[in-house]
């Protein structure tokens, strides 16, 4: 069997393909895609044409400031990823702590919104075509938001417990790319629904 | 994990101690259910895929009964669209994509020369998720809601267009069983592809470069990535159907100014890409089976990838051919007119560079190879078919008649399951150690072909008599009465012919001739372990230093290294020749 | 990117501690169970999903926990069983010394690019007759350009032929679009096909381009437009093809072919052109001993 190891003209050369983890994450993250470029091409599609109110001119608002918090909190996983890759372990749960603080001031923004939304100016996901769209490509965003918090917060505790190593950096960059993925996604949906939208 | 670990000890010193014991079925199944070998995870896909397909085809069994003669009533109208409903979701979701899926995890290590799947445990997690998925769509029959607390299985078609599925017209459950089966699915579906891929570009074993990987591989790849962008959006859809229908959202509702046409959009940017999901392994198999029996490596690999690859690219913009008859206007017309045509283009190179391979080779007809020749022949006719429904102003005369229920036939039985029974007498050796009987297998093909033929040739002609799909019955004053009553004949000698070729499968594996490592003299590294593998594939880890390793090392005075450009090889062959 | 030992621990778990395979576990079912019974729950009854939720948050951390902070393995043992994989049943016979032992086919090819030039080409050659034609029968040369671009626009189907004789910039971009793609698709393709015709260019080009645009162009008008189908003047159009085909053919052969890397396997005589047996090898099929396999 282990002729086979011993074809002709083999070379010596160092064979380093890429990581599992990175290239499964990226798959996972062109079919993710994939869902939420049909949600958005669902929302521009039916821009302007709900048949009643209220209209997104009405009732959105800018959320700037729990925009800025996601969107500051990619520099911060990657901080904690770079942290731990110089076997900084302590900076490196700083790091994390801090965003899951700011995904955090994220969620409970979107919280606030929909709370507003919902019982000041009576938008459900029922009411219109906005409401429908609005609600599920928000929530659908919101969602991955909450899968990747409870992902970091796990990664948070095994850093505080020690248990996080330079071994696993790899691993955390995983996850890094997931959080990278989710605030890219945000940006889209930022302009599509706070800018294009209304 | 509490009670898990206790059982695993109870086993290990039990193995230990006596080799040669025989497992009581408990453990046998215990070893099964908790196993992430991808070997055992492949051939449970498979058997998965089998067990549906027999259903599925006894579905269109009953379908065929009742067409056969007009005014039949063998089944009322009811149970007749739940009949073709569950054949075409049960085809597609649970044979096709599960059977493709299943020879791809068992293969794709093995041809690379790794160990396992890059994640054998998410391997285990995607087979059971689909495995649950399916059994929940028949789950259905019992549990449906129908009338007087009767099931009733989903019954809006496999494409469940929109104003159908809404809960006014839908009531009771059986379309959320279809959607959420299709949801368990597509989260299996995505899973595995991104299993394979991750495989694929971080498993290879040394010396495996892009350019030497094995076509089964490269098309596997091409395959994964569209299933990527191709179950995202079904799953999204499915998503959106759901929120329509429990929490009274309005994207299809075409009251509250939502749109039906978008459900036809969003199912379609699945459902051709789909084809090409299910195709594509054909092909690959194709790629593995044509060389060996005419006794040459490919014609073509580079143009082979690139046109699978550009396959993949440009089936991603044509799905609207499927909706030429809904009127989207001549500018997008023409657009999908072409884009479907242009398609071809890729895949006749395919076509032409196997006809090279075939040309001046020796060529073995063992039941595979016989196989993957009426694959080529029956694809052509399946791709000209094609071209003609990607006309529009064909298409509006024939749009959801027989004539397209035949096409399509032609492409998923025609090409897919002939490469996938050819695909099966090929790989059977090495996946249990015994050889397929080649008799019984050339009764199987030449029935198949005959029942084949009778089906689906026949069945063009109703089509273009104005058949539609779907009905339950016809008069009999319409004229094609004589033409159903063939193409249900042919169902029959199909029928004949799937249960001689199973019969042959499990009759083969308590008698047939033991198959050794490589029966075929084959080329790639699955066949340089033995037949059937061991749990850990390779002892050691194989080098390659080509396309196809054993050749190299079966012809070491004249290796492929040779003559495949490369910038070490080249060197190395004007020694050689100096 | 990473450090060494994380490469071997992730990617390739089982180089350095023999044979570790991952242990079998339930998890993933239980998990799969989790999840679809979470769903089923939608179509049966809430206990069914709170059973659901119950078994997939266990098998979540049932997982994790085997997996972090390192996977679990199980170590495996080799059977001594000894796999003669190096040998084939067949023994090839050789041919004797100084030859090759494969048929090389093809020593010399053209790039696939070719076809592709070949195909702008003689698309610009086929606007020649096309023009000719429109000036004869309309006496204008924009008629066969119009009647082309009126598979863009669909209120162009009922013009009038005086409409169709003026000229219209958006008739003309429409037309070159399609002419241009058509064109490109041809002679890819045809540049796909060229090695195995890798001789006479000019004449597999005159045969087989005209039928490659009939199949592909062709067919396209008559779908974009039945009604301008009608119009077609068929003997022209296949003058023109001819003219694109015969272009196209003559453009390929002014081509440099280029040398497949099978040429550079050949012995140094024969590529040096003392031998010149290149073409002796091609065409001699009966040299194969029947054990042999053929190669390219």
């Amino acid at each position: 069997m282990s002729d086979v190891a011993l074809a002709p003209g083999s070379t010596n050369v160092t064979w380093n393909p890429p990581a599992r983890g990175i290239v499964g994450m990226v798959c996972l993250i062109i079919a993710e895609a994939a869902i939420f470029v049909i949600f958005i091409v669902a929302y521009i599609y039916y821009i302007g044409k709900s048949l009643s109110g209220p209209t997104p001119k009405d009732v959105l608002s800018l959320p700037i400031f729990t925009s800025i918090c996601l969107l500051s909190s990619s520099l911060t996983v990657h901080a904690a990823v770079s942290a731990l890759r110089r076997s900084q372990q302590h900076l490196c749960s700083l790091w994390l702590a801090t965003t899951v603080l700011l995904g955090g001031i994220f969620l409970a923004g979107t919280a606030h919104e929909w709370y507003d939304l919902i019982y000041n100016h009576g938008l459900t996901i029922r009411t219109n075509l906005f409401g429908t769209t609005f609600y599920s490509l928000v929530g659908l965003h919101a969602t991955h938001v909450i899968v990747g918090l409870i992902l970091l917060s796990l990664a948070l505790w095994f850093s505080l417990r020690g248990q996080m190593q330079h071994h696993h950096s790899e691993k955390l960059e995983v996850l890094s790319l997931y959080w990278h993925f989710v605030d890219a996604v945000w940006v889209v949906v930022f302009l599509v629904v706070y800018v294009l939208g209304r | 994990m509490a009670t898990h670990i206790p059982l695993d000890e109870m086993h290990a010193p039990q193995q230990m101690g006596e080799e040669t014991h025989r497992k009581l079925w408990l453990e046998v199944l215990h070893d099964w259910v908790t196993t992430v070998d991808h070997k055992k995870i492949g051939l449970m896909y498979i058997g998965y895929a089998l067990f549906f397909l027999v259903v599925a085809g006894f579905e269109a069994l009953l379908m065929r009964i009742q067409l056969a003669v007009p005014n039949n009533s063998f089944v009322s109208p009811e149970v007749f669209n739940g009949l073709f409903t569950m054949h075409g979701t049960t085809m597609v979701f649970f044979v096709g994509m599960p059977i493709l899926f299943g020879f791809g995890n068992y293969l794709i290590p093995l041809m690379i020369g790794a160990r396992d799947m890059a994640f054998p445990r998410l391997n285990a997690f995607s087979f059971w998720i689909s495995a649950f998925g399916g059994f929940l769509l028949y789950y259905s029959y019992i549990g449906g809601s129908g009338l007087y607390g009767a099931g009733s299985a989903p019954d809006v078609g496999w494409f469940a267009y929109a104003p159908l599925t809404a809960r006014v017209f839908s009531p009771g459950h059986s379309t959320d069983y279809w959607t959420l089966s299709l949801l368990l699915t597509g989260i299996g579906t995505i899973g595995t592809a991104l299993n394979i891929v991750a495989t694929i570009i971080s498993m290879r074993c040394p010396g495996m470069t892009m350019s030497r990987l094995p076509l089964l591989p490269w098309l596997y790849l091409v395959t994964s990535g569209l299933t990527f962008v191709a179950v995202g959006p079904l799953t999204a859809a499915q998503i959106m159907l759901m929120l329509d229908r429990y929490l009274g959202s309005h994207f299809f509702d075409t009251q509250a100014g939502g749109s039906a046409v978008l459900w036809m959009h969003f199912f379609w940017i699945f459902g051709h890409p789909e084809v090409y999901i299910l195709v594509l392994p054909a092909f690959a198999f194709a790629n593995e089976i044509i060389p060996v029996f005419s006794r040459k490596a490919i014609f073509g690999y580079p143009a082979m990838v690139a046109a699978s690859v550009g396959i993949g690219f440009v089936s991603l913009s044509v799905w609207a051919h499927h909706m030429f008859t809904v009127g989207l206007g001549p500018a997008e017309n023409t657009f999908f007119v072409l884009a479907t045509m242009a398609i071809s283009v890729p895949t006749g190179i395919k076509i032409f560079n196997w006809l090279a391979t075939l040309w001046g080779g020796k060529i073995q007809f063992t039941v595979a190879m016989m196989f993957a020749i009426g694959f080529l022949f029956q694809f052509l006719i399946a791709g000209l078919t094609g071209i003609m429904l990607s006309v529009a102003p064909f298409d509006w005369q024939l749009g959801n008649s027989y004539f397209v229920v035949a096409h399509f036939h032609y492409v998923l039985v025609g090409a897919i399951l002939f490469m996938l029974f050819s695909a099966f007498y090929y790989w059977y050796p090495k996946i249990t150690g015994h050889m397929l009987s080649e008799k019984l297998g050339k009764w199987h093909f030449w029935l198949f072909v005959i029942g084949f033929h009778l089906t689906f040739d026949f069945m063009h002609v109703p089509g273009l008599l104005g058949m539609p799909r779907r009905i339950y019955t016809y008069e009999a004053d319409r004229g094609w009465m004589i033409w159903n009553m063939i193409i249900s004949s042919g169902a029959v000698v199909q029928a004949v012919a799937t249960l001689l070729f199973v019969y042959n499968m499990v009759i083969s594996y308590f008698k047939g001739p033991l198959a050794g490592p490589d029966p075929w003299d084959a080329w790639t590294l699955e066949w340089a372990t033995s037949s059937p593998p061991p749990s850990y594939n390779f002892a050691e880890t194989p080098e390659v230093s080509s396309r196809r390793p054993l050749w190299d090392l079966k012809h070491p005075d004249d290796p492929d290294s040779d003559y495949e450009s490369g910038p070490g090889h080249r060197r190395q062959a004007k020694e050689k020749s100096a | 990117m990473n450090s060494e030992e994380v490469e071997f621990q992730v990617s390739h778990p089982n180089q350095e501690h023999g044979l570790q395979l991952p242990s079998p576990t339930a998890w993933p079912v239980v998990l799969a169970l989790g999840v679809a019974l979470l769903l089923t729950g939608m179509v049966t009854s809430v206990m069914v999903s709170i059973l659901g939720l119950v078994l997939a948050f266990l098998a979540s951390v049932g997982w994790f926990r085997q997996v972090l902070p390192d996977e679990a393995h199980q170590p495996v043992e080799v059977q001594a069983e000894p796999v003669q994989v190096s040998t084939t049943r067949r023994l090839a016979t050789r041919l004797p010394e100084g030859s090759t032992s494969r048929k090389i086919i093809p020593v010399e090819t053209f790039r696939i690019t070719t076809g592709i030039r070949g195909g702008i080409a003689g698309g610009a050659a086929m606007a020649v007759p096309a023009a000719i034609y429109s000036w004869v029968k309309y006496h204008s040369i924009w008629y066969a350009m119009n009647l082309l671009a009126a598979g863009g626009f669909i209120s162009w189907i009922g013009a009038s032929d005086a409409f169709l004789s003026e000229f219209h910039l958006r008739g003309l971009l429409a037309a070159l679009v399609i002419h241009g793609l058509t064109s490109v698709l041809v002679g890819l393709l045809y540049g796909a096909m060229l090695p195995m015709f890798p001789r006479y260019p000019i004449v597999t080009a005159g045969f087989m381009a005209p039928l490659l645009l009939t199949g592909i162009l062709h067919s396209a008008i008559a779908v974009v437009s039945p009604i301008l189908n009608d119009r077609i003047d068929w003997f022209w159009f296949i003058a023109s093809q001819i003219a694109f085909g015969l272009v196209c053919g003559f453009v390929v052969n002014l081509q440099a072919k280029v040398r497949t890397p099978q040429f550079q396997a050949l012995p140094f005589s024969v590529r040096a052109g003392i031998h010149g047996d290149i073409h002796d090898r091609l065409h001699d099929e009966s040299t194969d001993s029947d054990g042999e396999d053929t190669s390219r």
